[in-house]
C-alpha cells in the first residue's frame, strides 16, 4: 500500500501517476473528485481503477478527517461485497491524497435508470434477488464489524462489469460510515445535501441514535426501487441550515405505510419531532393503500414479507441483515447467485447495462481540458466506455464523503450492545495464543448463527455456480 | 494465588507505590489522568471499530520483542545505543501525554498517538524522522483518527507552552502527517487495553482497582508492549499486578479465563522491571545527549 518513492519525485507530478492511464472523471463531491484510470503496471495491466482524490484542506488542517476515517475503515475491512481499496497515494507537492479502488462498471442508480428509461421492462427477478442478497451479505459483514454505512442509496451500490467478478455487488462510499459514536456535530457542517429518500423514519423524526437499523431501512427502500424502478418515498427535501424537519418525506412514508402509532412503535413518543409536533403530524390521518399495492406484490408473498420487515417503523423490530439473509425469499426459486447480471449464461441473455458515465475531459488535477479530443490515451473500458451514454455535462454529484453528520448521542443500546466490540470478549473464552487457532476460535465464538463474515450463498449447490 | 508467583512478585511489588508518584517519574501520569467513571460518555466513545481484534490490522501487525528492540541502522551509525533509543521513546511518550493534556484530548487519543509513534520507529530512523516533530504530529493524526480533531495550529500553540524552543511550524506538521500515514502503511485503527479493563474488572468483581489498573495501563505505554501483545493481555497483566499489590486472590478467576498465564506474568514482570529501572526521572542531560547524537554528522 502506498509508494514510498512518491516523496522523492522532484517534478510536480508524483512518480506513482506513471502507473496509471487516466480515462476520465466519474464523480465529484465536496471531498474532491473520482477518476477512472487504467493500471499500467505489468502485474495489473489494463485493470480499471477508480481513483478518489481528496482535496488538500485550505484551512491549514492537513488531511481531511473524512479521508482519514475512510482510509482507516477501508484498511480494516475485506469482503467480497464491499469495495476494495487497492492503494493509497500521496502527492506531497500539493498535499493531496488519492484512494485507488477496484473499478466497478455499474451502479444500481444506472441499472435502475436503464430499466426505467431504456428497457421499459421490470428487472429480472433473479437479478433483483441476487443484488439484494449480496447487498445484505456485505451489510451483514459491516454491521457485525460495528460499521454503520449511513448513506446507502442506489448510486453507492456498485456492480462489477465484465470479468471474474461480473455481477458482484460492492458497497461503496464510506465517507459517512461510522465506527463508533462521533462527537456531536451539526448536520449542516459540510453543507452538502444527502438525499433524504432512503432516510429512516426515526432519523426523520429527529432521533439521534444511529443504529444498524437505519441501513436496513435504506435497503428496504432500495429493494422496492428495484421492483418498481421508482424511488419508493420520493419526498421533496426541505433545505435549511441545520437538520430541518422533513415533513414531505415523512408524509410520503406515512401515505404508503400508514400512520405510526405508539402502540406499534413504543419509542416513537420519545422522538423530538414527534414530541414537539409542530406541524401536527400526530393528528394526520392517512388512508392506507398498503405497501403491496405500491410495489405490486401479493401480500402473502415472501418478497412482500421481507420488504415489509425491512420497512418496519420500530427500529428495534426492523429485520437485521443477518435475519434477512435467512429469509424464505432467498430460499425459493430463483435462488440468488454471484453474478447478479447474468441469470443463466446458457439460457437467458443478460441485459446490456451501460457503464457509469465518465467525463473524459478532466485530468487528475481536476482541470477540464478545452478539447475533448485530448482525452486520455484513447482507452476504452471493457469495451463499453466508448459506447456508453454520453457523460452528463455535470457529473452526478456523488456526495461520497462527509457531507453530513447526524447529531449523535449515545448509540442506542438495544441493537448494538450484543455486537459491541469487546462485549464479545467473554473472559471465560479468551483465546490464549496469537495465530490462526486463536483466530478461528474467535470466529467461531462470534459466529454462532453461521452469520459471520462470508456466509456463502444460500444452498451452495445452486446451479448458478 | 500461586505462592511462587507471589514470591516472585513480592519484592518488586513492595518497591512500587502508586501514591508517591512525582511529575517526571514513571508514575507521573497518575496526577494528570484520573480514571473516568466507567459509565461516562467517554467510555461509550471507546467502542472499537472492528468487533474482531483477531481480524484487525493491529493484530496482524503485532511484533516479537526482538523485532521491536532494534535501533534503526541510520541511528546506530550515529552511535545511538538501544538504551538511548528506548530512553528517547520514553521521553517522547511523556511528552505526548503532556501535550495531550494541554490539548484536552481523551486518554484514548494519547494512547493511539503513542502507539503510532512507537510503530513509526520500528520502520523509520530517528535521524530521518525527528522525534520532536513526529511526536506532536502523531497526536495530531490520532486526534483525527479518534474523532476528536485538534487543529494543527492549536497543537503548535500548546507545544510552545511546553517546549519553547520548538523549531518546526505548521507546514512541517502537515507534511509530517502525510509522511506518517505512509510510514504507518495507512493502518490507523488501534485497540487499547482500557476497554477490556472495565469489562474484565467487572467480571472479576474488583471495580475498586479501576484507578490503579488504569494508571498501570497508562504507564505501560512507556514500553513497547502495545506493539507486542494483544491489548486484553496487557489489561490482564495490569489486573494481575494490582491484585497482587492489593493482596486479592484472583487465582481461580485467572484459571477460568484459560489464558496463557506465562504471557500474563511476563508482561507483569516487564512492567515491574520498568518501574524498577526508571524509578528516578531520566536526567535531561542524558536525553539531550542522546538526541544530539542524532543530529550529529555520522
Amino acid at each position: 500500500m502506498g509508494d514510498g518513492s512518491s516523496s522523492s519525485s522532484s517534478s510536480s507530478r508524483p512518480a506513482w501517476l506513471q502507473q496509471y492511464d487516466l480515462v476520465g472523471k466519474i464523480g465529484e463531491g465536496t471531498y474532491g473528485l473520482v477518476f477512472l484510470a487504467k493500471s499500467k503496471l505489468p502485474s495489473n495491466k489494463g485493470k480499471c481503477i477508480a481513483i478518489k482524490k481528496f482535496k488538500h484542506s485550505k484551512d491549514g488542517d492537513g488531511v481531511s478527517p473524512t479521508a482519514i476515517r475512510e482510509i482507516m475503515l477501508l484498511r480494516e475491512i475485506s469482503h467480497e461485497n464491499v469495495v476494495k481499496l487497492v492503494n493509497v497515494h500521496i502527492n506531497h507537492v500539493d498535499m493531496s491524497l488519492y484512494l485507488a479502488f477496484d473499478y466497478a462498471e455499474h451502479d444500481l442508480y444506472e441499472i435502475i435508470r436503464h430499466h426505467r428509461e431504456k428497457v421499459n421492462h421490470s428487472m429480472n427477478l433473479y437479478t433483483i434477488k441476487s443484488l439484494l442478497w449480496q447487498l445484505l451479505n456485505g451489510l451483514n459483514y459491516l454491521h457485525s464489524n460495528w460499521i454503520i454505512h449511513r448513506d446507502l442509496k442506489p448510486s453507492n451500490i456498485l456492480v462489477m462489469g465484465e470479468g471474474d467478478e461480473q455481477g458482484v455487488v460492492k458497497i461503496a462510499d464510506f465517507g459517512l460510515a461510522r465506527i463508533y459514536q462521533a462527537p456531536l456535530k451539526p448536520l449542516s457542517e459540510n453543507g452538502v445535501v444527502v438525499t433524504i429518500w432512503y432516510r429512516a423514519p426515526e432519523l426523520l423524526l429527529g432521533g439521534k441514535h444511529y443504529t444498524s437499523a437505519v441501513d436496513m431501512w435504506a435497503v428496504g427502500c432500495i429493494f422496492a426501487e428495484l421492483l418498481t424502478l421508482k424511488p419508493l418515498f420520493q419526498g421533496a427535501e426541505v433545505k435549511a441550515q441545520a437538520n430541518p424537519f422533513q415533513l414531505d418525506q415523512l408524509d410520503k412514508i406515512f401515505k404508503v405505510l400508514g400512520h405510526p402509532t405508539p402502540e406499534k412503535w413504543p419509542t416513537l413518543v420519545n422522538l423530538p419531532h414527534w414530541l414537539q409536533d409542530q406541524q401536527h403530524i400526530q393528528q394526520r390521518k392517512y388512508d392506507n393503500p398498503g405497501l403491496f399495492s405500491v410495489v405490486h406484490l401479493p401480500p402473502k408473498s415472501p418478497a412482500y414479507d421481507l420488504l415489509s420487515k425491512m420497512l418496519e417503523y420500530d427500529p428495534r423490530k426492523r429485520i437485521t441483515a443477518a435475519q434477512a439473509l435467512e429469509h424464505e425469499y432467498f430460499r425459493m426459486e430463483p435462488l440468488p447467485g454471484r453474478n447478479a447480471l447474468v441469470p443463466s449464461p446458457l439460457v437467458e441473455k443478460a441485459v446490456n447495462y451501460p457503464a457509469r458515465p465518465v467525463d473524459t475531459t478532466t485530468d487528475f488535477e481536476g482541470t477540464t481540458s478545452v478539447q475533448p479530443s485530448q482525452q486520455a490515451t484513447g482507452n476504452t473500458v471493457s469495451g463499453s466506455v466508448a459506447s456508453m451514454v454520453p457523460a452528463r455535462p455535470v457529473p452526478r454529484s456523488m456526495p461520497l464523503v462527509g457531507m453530513q453528520r447526524m447529531p449523535a448521542g449515545g448509540m442506542a443500546a438495544f441493537n448494538l450492545a450484543s455486537q459491541a466490540g469487546m462485549g464479545n470478549l467473554n473472559p471465560a473464552a479468551i483465546p490464549m495464543q496469537r495465530g490462526s487457532q486463536a483466530h478461528q476460535q474467535q470466529l467461531r465464538r462470534k459466529d454462532p448463527g453461521g452469520m459471520g463474515m462470508n456466509t456463502g450463498y444460500p444452498q451452495q449447490k445452486s446451479r448458478r455456480f | 494465588m500461586n505462592l511462587q508467583v507471589m514470591q516472585l512478585l513480592k519484592p518488586k511489588a513492595d518497591t512500587f507505590d502508586v501514591s508517591t508518584s512525582d511529575d517526571e517519574g514513571p508514575q507521573g501520569d497518575l496526577k494528570y489522568l484520573p480514571c473516568p467513571p466507567l459509565n461516562s460518555e467517554a467510555c461509550n466513545c471507546e467502542r472499537e471499530m472492528a468487533a474482531n481484534f483477531w481480524t484487525s490490522s493491529h493484530f496482524k501487525q503485532l511484533l516479537e520483542p526482538e523485532e521491536v528492540d532494534v535501533v534503526p541502522s541510520l541511528d546506530k551509525e550515529k552511535g545511538l545505543t538501544l538504551e538511548e533509543f528506548k530512553m528517547i521513546k520514553i521521553h517522547m511518550t511523556n511528552y505526548i501525554s503532556r501535550l495531550g493534556q494541554q490539548c484536552k484530548v481523551r486518554q484514548r487519543v494519547v494512547a493511539t498517538a503513542i502507539t503510532y509513534f512507537r510503530r513509526v520507529y520500528t520502520r523509520k530512523s530517528m535521524t530521518e524522522y525527528d522525534p520532536l516533530l513526529v511526536a506532536p504530529t502523531c497526536l495530531y493524526l490520532a486526534s483525527k483518527a479518534e474523532e476528536s480533531t485538534v487543529q494543527a495550529r492549536h497543537v503548535i500553540f500548546y507545544i510552545k507552552k511546553i517546549h519553547k524552543k520548538f523549531v518546526y511550524d505548521l507546514k512541517d506538521i502537515l507534511e509530517m502527517e502525510m509522511k506518517l500515514l505512509e510510514a504507518l502503511n495507512y493502518y490507523l485503527v488501534v485497540y487499547h487495553p482500557y476497554r477490556a479493563l472495565s469489562q474484565l474488572l467487572q467480571d472479576v468483581g474488583m471495580a475498586d482497582l479501576t484507578f490503579l489498573c488504569w494508571s498501570l495501563i497508562n504507564d505501560s505505554y512507556k514500553m513497547d508492549l502495545i506493539l507486542i501483545y494483544p491489548p486484553y493481555m496487557i489489561a490482564l497483566a495490569c489486573i494481575y499486578i494490582a491484585s497482587v499489590l492489593k493482596e486479592k486472590d484472583t487465582t481461580a478467576w485467572f484459571e477460568e479465563l484459560h489464558v496463557d498465564m506465562n504471557v500474563v506474568k511476563n508482561i507483569s514482570m516487564e512492567i515491574l522491571d520498568f518501574y524498577d529501572a526508571y524509578r528516578q526521572p531520566i536526567p535531561d542531560e542524558r536525553i539531550n545527549a542522546a538526541l544530539s547524537k542524532l543530529s550529529s554528522k555520522p
